[in-house]
């Protein structure tokens, strides 16, 4: 059985889904989604469906986390939508996002972004000198020499990640 | 109402036993009765700095064994009577005390005294969780290096994980002249990552090295930088206000003043 959540997949996701599977040699019989969607999907597909009561328990649904502290070394926020700390991303700590990385506060860890591939996403921070930023599939050093004390954006431009002055971004 | 405190810190070497010789020795001069307790069970420290390891009968796995009671491994300080030291076992690890073992003997002692000071091992394994598992407050020891920094940084996350409140920090070894050439983290420097409050700084102090090789500590050496500032750092644990030393003014001054006639006072920087 396959448990997809709440995902609505259309009949060709589901279709490269199970050609993928069957690559790997796994058959699923079954899937399980919230989403009529995806039992819809399913059914053509010629799987049995079911529905799922609810989402899973232990997992965020929601849009964005907000976290009000310092992430220390050590320490990793994962969330598959947008992070926002409120404090100090020290080094050795770590964020992973499927969204945008706000941090009001100063960025020194290490920050993934679009984790789940998607390369608009962006990284600001009230201060950046991280050890090491990713968007998707894109890896950066911070450059040598340390942060200016103003707000930046970091993003990918032409299969490299930038980094620029919000003052200058967001005009 | 007696306070359990474990000093810690991440990295090792950074001065936590020297720390908790010092903090001890000040609170028992200060008139509290205070038990000093070497959780560094394997790799036993506190005994060698504080002049008292050829008094060792017994140790804590001994205590928490049942082999012996707790009085009986207890061993009263040289200067002051109101300040006990229980050692470590040295032919044992870490392994043979669990959490649980040193809560109790963390309550057996607070029955006892005003102050139970715990000197964590470095890591943050088994040993570090022991150490804290009693402790009603933590305080972190580090140096003005950036590794001993991030190690601090990752055992204030664990102490939070942990719930044991707000750890305090202890800024130890500062050179004030290295960070007046800006060669060295400065106070600002390490509280603006660690974010935590400050209990104390301790200059570096030549003295330390010559107290502890003798088995002084060096709170009991007028001379010694260091150990004022430590005096000053028990004092604010016993909720006293002290302001700070002005460390990099005073070695500022004192080397400009000196430095005409070509020599330095005790107890100042290098």
């Amino acid at each position: 059985m396959i448990d997809i959540g709440e995902r609505a997949l259309a009949e060709d996701q589901l279709a490269a889904l199970l050609e993928l599977m069957h690559q790997h040699g796994v058959r699923p019989e079954s899937l399980a989604s919230t989403a009529r969607e995806s039992r819809v999907s399913a059914r053509a597909a010629g799987l049995a469906a079911r529905p799922l009561a609810r989402a899973p328990e232990s997992e965020d649904r929601s849009e964005a986390a907000f976290a009000w502290r310092t992430v220390r070394s050590g320490q990793v926020i994962r969330h598959h939508g947008h992070v926002t700390v409120l404090g100090d991303v020290n080094a050795g700590g770590e964020i992973i996002a499927g969204g945008n990385v706000l941090v009001w506060g100063r960025l020194r860890g290490t920050v993934h972004a679009g984790a789940l591939g998607d390369r608009k996403a962006v990284i600001c921070a009230l201060e950046l000198a991280p050890t090491q930023l990713r968007i998707a599939d894109l890896i950066a050093r911070a450059p040598e020499g340390g942060a200016g004390r103003f707000p930046e954006v970091a993003f990918v431009e032409n299969d490299q990640i930038g980094v620029e002055p919000w003052e200058t971004y967001r005009k | 109402m007696s306070r359990v405190i474990t000093i810690t810190s991440g990295k090792g070497g950074v001065g936590k036993t020297t720390t908790t010789a010092n903090l001890g020795t000040s609170l028992a001069m200060q008139g509290a009765k205070v038990a000093v307790v070497d959780a560094d069970i394997g790799l036993r420290n506190l005994d060698v700095v504080m002049g008292l390891e050829n008094r060792i009968v017994y140790d804590l796995v001994d205590v928490i064994e049942g082999r012996c009671r707790l009085p009986q491994a207890l061993i009263k300080d040289k200067h002051f009577p109101d300040l006990c030291l229980l050692p470590a076992a040295q032919t044992r690890d870490k392994d043979a005390v669990s959490k649980d073992d040193m809560i109790a003997l963390s309550n057996q002692l607070r029955a006892e005294f005003d102050y139970v000071l715990f000197d964590s091992p470095a890591g943050i394994e088994s040993g570090f969780r022991n150490a804290i598992a009693g402790a009603d407050e933590v305080v972190i020891v580090t140096t003005p290096e950036v590794s001993a920094v991030r190690d601090a940084d990752r055992i204030i996350g664990l102490c939070e994980a942990f719930e044991k409140g707000h750890p305090r920090l202890i800024l130890n070894r500062l050179k004030p002249r290295m960070v007046s050439r800006g060669e060295m983290m400065s106070v600002e420097d390490v509280l603006q990552i660690l974010a935590i409050d400050l209990l104390g700084v301790v200059p570096d102090d030549e003295a330390i090295v010559t107290a502890t090789n003798r088995g002084e500590v060096a709170v009991l050496d007028r001379g010694s930088l260091a150990g004022r500032a430590f005096i000053d750092i028990a004092r604010r644990i016993g909720g006293e206000q002290v302001p700070f030393m002005a460390l990099e003014e005073q070695a500022g001054v004192i080397d400009r003043f000196f430095g005409m006639f070509g020599r330095r006072p005790r107890g100042s920087e290098r």
